[in-house]
């Protein structure tokens, strides 16, 4: 129970961080065009490690399906955060 | 510990939604106010993650704790079966095997015994063939009697001699002995 809320609140505070990134994008073009080439780091990162996860697995001594389960909570704390924000 | 990670989950999820559902992003102290909700929010939620990872180690070493107890229980319980189990197996031998010592002891006692039995008899004999007492001489007579009309040996020494049961053989000894005496007398 206790595992389960501790990883729930990370991914709570993964998608206010999120929702944090839009609302600085949202002050200023300069800051959106910043974040948004911050998003498209984070998001060639995310696709290198999804294709490069054996590798990276291996050099952060966690099981692949650990790390693939972290990306994809990455990705969701990504979608919903960002949604979030803009839908209200 | 837990209440407090309770209400920090809760803090981190009002303070998330409730300024960008509430607030006018056009109106600038909103957009302010938003933007520290929205710090704030990140705050609380990592500080609940923080305390849950807490209690979560904490629940493991308790679940580690409770199944250490047990299995010591479980080596208690069996060792001090395996040791009543070798103690009553002990006994057991030891009823079923007396050492040699014992036999030696025993076969000497009932060497010493039946030496002195038989003594006691050869004395008896030797007193009873050389004085022949009155007793004797009437059970002669009643055995005499006695086979006159035909009673069996057995009969006459239950019934003279009034040996039975476990004294029969030493009753048909003192028969012999009386016929052997009493008729070579004759």
């Amino acid at each position: 129970m206790m595992r389960a809320m501790y990883l729930a609140n990370y991914f709570v505070a993964g998608c206010i961080a999120s929702s944090f990134l839009g609302w600085i994008a949202s002050l200023h073009p300069m800051s959106a065009r910043a974040i948004a080439f911050l998003v498209a780091a984070l998001a060639i990162c995310w696709g290198l490690c999804w294709l490069l996860d054996f590798s990276v697995s291996s050099w952060l001594k966690i099981s692949v399906s650990n790390f693939q389960a972290v990306l994809l909570a990455v990705l969701a704390m990504a979608i919903i955060g960002a949604g979030v924000f803009l839908c209200s | 510990m837990q209440l407090k990670m309770w209400i920090l989950s809760g803090t981190a999820i009002a303070l998330w939604l409730t300024p960008l559902v509430a607030l006018d992003t056009k109106i600038g102290w909103h957009k302010s106010i938003q933007g520290l909700s929205l710090v704030a929010a990140i705050s609380c939620a990592l500080g609940a993650g923080n305390i849950a990872r807490e209690l979560s180690e904490q629940e493991e070493i308790e679940a580690f704790k409770t199944r250490a107890i047990t299995a010591d229980v479980v080596d208690e319980i069996a060792t001090s079966a395996y040791i009543s189990q070798q103690q009553r197996q002990q006994e057991a031998e030891q009823i079923l095997a007396p050492p040699g010592e014992d036999v030696e002891e025993v076969r000497k006692a009932l060497e010493a015994i039946y030496s002195a039995e038989s003594e006691e008899s050869e004395v008896t004999t030797i007193v009873t063939t050389s004085e022949p007492n009155p007793l004797d001489k009437s059970l002669y007579a009643e055995i005499c009697e006695a086979r006159k009309v035909n009673k069996s040996t057995t009969w006459i020494v239950e019934n003279i001699l009034k040996m039975k049961g476990r004294k029969f053989a030493e009753g048909k000894v003192k028969l012999q002995q009386l016929l052997s005496q009493f008729e070579s007398d004759l």
